[in-house]
């Protein structure tokens, strides 16, 4: 038992300082994204590769969430006699919290997994140390790009997983339930405020940011194995879905 | 072969115009392990030097001191003349631009085709135009026997190949002095030829200075103009091939012969075998 204080104390040193190599990191490149900006070439790569090929199972997923949400929120507010507000009940909980949330935890198992294990595999095969002796900063060329790709390609993600959602929503409450067309999409129109949008823009871009700062912070940091780069590749994903979580309650009792 | 015998170690003179890099008195060390302790070597301008030494003595270390990657706890290490422990990141970055390394597994980037990785350095730090980029590629890749390769992609290639393309990289921005790391390693017997006789061509028609780490003592001997051996973090002996051929030293006899045993031992330190089987009580 003597020992467990210890242990817990231990961990949470190493939590600390994990934490505070995290923040220099982000330091580190944020200083460095000016530069990258002025070769807009390395990013929009990064856009299609962490955006552009998550879309298939971003649609994919959306759809399922959406028809699943249409299913139970039909259920449930039958229930009360209010179908009608099916529309609007789903486009509130897909632009505030579904939307953000699920496209960030796919992110996360998607492109933040390809991030971190293309990044390890670099370090491990001596890519970045060839890098640096022809003078160029890995952080600048490789690092920075992916961090920017990801944190662009995760709001837009969200709103073509909400969009289709909504679409899901709308097969099964109008097309399969029966729920009228008119009133589906007037009500949502008119009870959904651009501050709803604004909620899951903000929170997409700041889950696009962390998820993406983590993946390549993990996959720079690797231990240049192959178990190193299976372990990096894990932590991404576990760090990614519980900080996106933890900001997730923050931003929402921020906003409400 | 112009072969001159290496300054003996401990006897390196400071910023010596002759050697285009020197470490005097490198002492370093990873997690408390000593890897150097006083290590004294001389790089000659023009020469291919070869470092040589049992696994582990620290000869890939050497290389990463020399570019800077790594920091001595004590001692200077120079090159060209400046300490690379004085110089800030840009004006390290400015050295290494007349720098080459040829890493062991070649260290191709993965997402550019054999092309691209040759151009790399060039569209990172030259703003050329693109027939000229192409003419200097296309003869860096001539000069390495690949120009046919040079849209392949690095998983097409084989190991020489990709050594060969790593080579062709390493040279584009003209270095004046070009580090190789275990360049023969895992090479068939034509491949080896085929780098062996790159590196001495490469030195003697760019004129540069090429600093070869490897244990394959009988294929670097063809081509050396001086070597040290490595061991327990020292040079314990330096010359022309011939002269270590001839060296006192046990563990130089060791290296340059291929024996098992000796003052490098076969064994790792481990108690006694005998006594180990019979003591039930220890766990495999």
């Amino acid at each position: 038992m003597n020992g467990l204080p210890g242990e817990v104390l231990q961990n949470f040193r190493d939590f600390l300082a994990r934490l505070g190599a995290l923040m220099r990191f982000f330091g580190q490149v944020m200083l460095q994204v000016p530069s990258a900006v002025l070769r807009p070439r390395l990013v929009v790569e990064q856009v299609y590769n962490t955006g552009a090929l998550s879309l298939v199972i971003i649609m994919t997923c959306g759809l399922f969430v959406g028809m699943v949400l249409g299913l139970q929120g039909h259920d449930l507010l039958e229930r009360f006699g209010s179908e009608d507000a099916l529309g609007v009940g789903a486009a509130l909980s897909l632009l505030k919290e579904l939307g953000p949330v699920v496209t960030a935890l796919l992110f996360a198992g998607r492109a933040g997994t390809a991030l971190a294990s293309e990044l390890g595999l670099m370090r491990a095969t001596d890519q970045l140390s060839a890098m640096e002796i022809m003078a160029v900063d890995p952080m600048r060329r490789v690092v920075v790009p992916r961090f920017l790709g990801g944190a662009i390609a995760m709001p837009l993600l969200t709103a073509i997983f909400i969009v289709v959602a909504l679409y899901g929503v709308q097969l099964v409450g109008v097309q399969f339930l029966g729920i009228d067309q008119g009133s589906f999409w007037s009500q949502m129109r008119g009870a959904v405020e651009l501050a709803d949008v604004n909620e899951g823009l903000i929170k997409g871009v700041t889950f696009g940011v962390a998820c993406s700062l983590i993946a390549v912070f993990e996959g720079y940091n690797a231990e240049p194995t192959a178990e190193g780069v299976g372990r990096a590749t894990t932590r991404t994903v576990v760090i990614s879905a519980v900080v996106t979580l933890v900001l997730d309650y923050i931003l929402t009792a921020l906003m409400l | 072969m112009n072969q001159t015998p290496a300054p003996a170690a401990g006897t390196v003179p400071t910023a010596d115009p002759s050697h285009v890099a020197a470490l005097h008195g490198v002492d370093f060390s990873i997690d408390g392990k000593a890897i150097f302790r006083g290590l004294d070597i001389a790089i000659r301008r023009g020469a291919v030097t070869a470092i040589m030494g049992p696994s582990g003595t620290g000869k890939t270390t050497l290389l990463r001191l020399i570019t800077g990657q790594l920091r001595a706890d004590a001692g200077r290490v120079e090159v060209e003349g400046r300490d690379m422990a004085g110089l800030s990141r840009r004006e390290l970055y400015a050295a290494r631009r007349r720098m080459g390394m040829l890493f062991q597994n070649g260290a191709l980037l993965t997402d550019l085709d054999v092309f691209e990785n040759v151009a790399f350095p060039l569209r990172e730090h030259a703003r050329l135009p693109e027939r000229l980029v192409r003419n200097i590629v296309l003869a860096k890749l001539q000069a390495v026997g690949l120009r046919g390769a040079a849209r392949l992609r690095p998983q097409q290639l084989s190991g020489g190949m990709a050594r060969r393309v790593a080579l062709a990289r390493a040279i584009v921005m003209d270095p004046q002095l070009l580090l190789y790391d275990e360049p023969f390693a895992g090479l068939d017997p034509i491949s080896m030829g085929v780098v062996l006789r790159l590196i001495k061509s490469l030195n003697d028609a760019l004129g540069i200075s090429s600093v070869v780490v490897t244990h394959d003592v009988r294929e670097i001997s063809q081509i050396a103009d001086s070597s040290y051996i490595l061991s327990g973090g020292q040079v314990v002996a330096s010359g022309s091939p011939a002269e270590l051929r001839d060296h006192p030293s046990p563990v130089v006899h060791q290296f340059m012969d291929g024996l098992a045993d000796g003052p490098v031992t076969f064994h790792y330190p481990a108690p006694d075998y005998p006594a180990q089987l019979l003591d039930r009580a220890e766990g495999a």
